[in-house]
């Protein structure tokens, strides 16, 4: 009974889910073509291309990622290496937890006084980019930690016996062990700042009128989900319709590429996690 | 003896870290000084009054936490008992061959951008709950509706439940469900008997973190939650119908216009970062509960 009634469950979950993507591919996959994603987008959206959604996007996760990688990094090395396990640890870890649970929205708002108002950015991709970046933080430096714990504490002594000072630990050891944590952490970052709206409504993403941006103040870039959100809100043109389920298909794609390079690397952390 | 130097790798990942932790403080920090216009008119009022008008310069948010309720509760209701059939599934009675597979999928769908899912709330479930409206006979005059906005993020927060709740099942040692068998128990027995008891404190864990992303979710739900200010019902037969009407929660209100019309105006600004307090501090309530249940699991396991 229970395992009638947990496998259907199982195959509920797994069919809702599988046709979410099946039916934003299926429509998005009649509007993409070439010409979709390497021109400009025309008429508001029902015409053209999205090439300069697709490049805004990438500016604001690759600006997300170069402000949190060294940040995750950073606390990661400090709490894993040079606090000793106890309360400075857990307090960092729950700050990290904390600062993940902080709605996306708040984020954004946050941005919005800070970095478009106070520092006088205006909208601009490095506003929203700092944004972001603040964002993926918790989730970078959790990939990086778990990948930090799995290295093998010999290694570790075995550096230390040679008679290497802490840093040099750190720089020859550590780091090279677990860079791919580092970058897993980074890819999973990504993922969640290429498809978040909430926080670049405010700080970046303008709907039309803007290329690749030349300055950093009041520089605002397209971007994929902000085009999508816009649309979406009178999408009744047929034509716009089209356009806005194969956006939706790209965005769906570029999230999916970097989740998947990520994921093995990813499962793994996890088994090796385990088994200390 | 080497003379001392300066650790420059533990400088800079101390300034890192002080970076890192400042931003969750700073973030309290100006959403509070922000707030202070706001609060001086009466905590109370903003949380109990069903006012809100920035025109009127009044400031009641009782709808919209209503609305967030709502919406959070419904998600939960509806995401909860198949998240844990899921889970229960992946780790206590798929193949272990299979269990891979299923979870590397499950991790992929947690990854799906919420404005995705906001697009095929507006494209497809806003007209799917339309016409079971109309062959109900329910009288709601659109698909856009609390129920509607509820049932989109359960959708939404099923894979990360999912894979917390294995996670938490997963903990619990084999040996446990080996006497279990031993004893005779089935395979259902033990799993209720031995293995959900044992794991019951990550199992709310689970709960707890999908809540937080229900309660702090925008996009997905400013698109669909039909965004109609001050609606709270008087009755209980009232709730019962606010759930087929529009309605507005705390982040659809957010996602607005407001916060920039409110550029300039201390006291609309203020009410605007109060709301994003309030928010802020169901998420964190929320999100540190869990984390405590989840340090008790990760003690007794070690």
């Amino acid at each position: 009974m229970l395992t009638i009634l947990c496998t259907f469950a199982a195959l509920f979950a797994l069919a809702i889910l599988v046709a979410m993507i099946a039916i934003v591919v299926i429509r998005g996959a009649g509007g993409l073509s070439w010409q979709f994603l390497t021109t400009d987008a025309r008429n508001a959206g029902a015409a053209g291309g999205i090439v300069y959604h697709i490049a805004g996007t990438l500016l604001l996760v690759l600006t997300a990622a170069a402000v949190a990688a060294p940040l995750a990094a950073g606390t990661g090395i400090i709490s894993h290496f040079y606090l000793p396990p106890g309360r400075g640890r857990r307090a960092i870890e729950r700050l990290l937890h904390a600062l993940n649970g902080v709605p996306s929205i708040v984020f954004g708002l946050f941005g919005l006084a800070v970095f478009v108002r106070f520092l006088g950015l205006q909208k601009s991709w490095l506003a929203g980019g700092l944004v972001l970046g603040m964002m993926i933080v918790p989730t970078v430096t959790v990939a990086f930690t778990e990948k930090l714990r799995a290295i093998p504490r010999a290694n570790i002594e075995a550096a230390f016996g040679l008679g290497l000072s802490r840093p040099h630990v750190v720089t020859t050891v550590i780091l090279p062990q677990s860079a791919a944590g580092l970058v897993t952490g980074v890819l999973l970052g990504i993922v969640r700042a290429a498809g978040e709206t909430a926080p670049i409504l405010f700080t970046a993403a303008i709907f039309a009128g803007a290329t690749l941006p030349r300055g950093i103040v009041d520089s605002p870039v397209l971007a994929l989900p902000y085009h999508i959100f816009v649309m979406a809100q009178d999408a009744f043109d047929p034509a716009m319709t089209r356009n806005l389920w194969a956006t939706a298909t790209v965005l769906l794609g570029i999230v999916m590429t970097f989740s998947a390079i990520a994921l093995p690397l990813r499962m793994r952390l996890h088994e090796e996690a385990r088994h200390d | 003896m080497s003379r001392p130097r300066v650790d420059t790798v533990r400088l800079t990942g101390a300034a890192a870290t002080a970076i890192t932790a400042s931003a969750l403080l700073a973030v309290i920090a100006l959403l509070a000084a922000q707030s202070i216009p706001a609060a001086r008119q009466g905590l109370l009022h903003f949380v109990s009054a069903n006012d809100w008008s920035y025109r009127a310069a009044t400031f009641g948010a009782a709808a919209m936490i209503y609305g967030t309720v709502v919406v959070s509760a419904i998600a939960l209701l509806l995401a909860a008992p198949l998240s844990f059939a899921t889970a229960v599934f992946l780790s206590e009675i798929c193949h272990r061959r299979l269990r891979m597979p299923l979870k590397a999928a499950i991790e992929l769908l947690a990854g799906i951008p919420s404005v995705v899912y906001g697009l095929v709330g507006v494209l497809f479930l806003r007209d799917l709950m339309g016409a079971a409206f109309e062959r109900l006979q329910w009288n709601a005059w659109q698909g856009d509706t609390l129920l509607t906005a509820g049932i989109l993020l359960a959708v939404m927060i099923v894979p990360t439940m999912t894979t917390l709740a294995d996670d938490a099942l997963r903990s619990v040692p084999a040996r446990s469900r080996d006497a279990a068998r031993a004893l005779g128990l089935t395979r259902a027995e033990s799993v209720f008997s031995v293995v959900v008891p044992q794991a019951r404190s990550g199992l709310v864990a689970a709960v707890l973190l999908g809540l937080g992303r229900a309660l702090g979710e925008t996009i997905a739900v400013f698109l669909i939650v039909g965004r109609a200010d001050n609606r709270l019902p008087e009755s209980f037969a009232g709730a019962m119908r606010t759930l087929i009407e529009p309605g507005q929660t705390i982040t659809s209100k957010l996602g607005g216009a407001e916060p920039n019309i409110a550029a300039g105006d201390p006291l609309h600004g203020g009410a605007i970062a109060l709301l994003a307090l309030v928010l802020l501090s169901l998420v964190l309530l929320v999100t540190l509960a869990a984390d405590r249940l989840r340090t008790g699991t990760f003690a007794e396991e070690h």
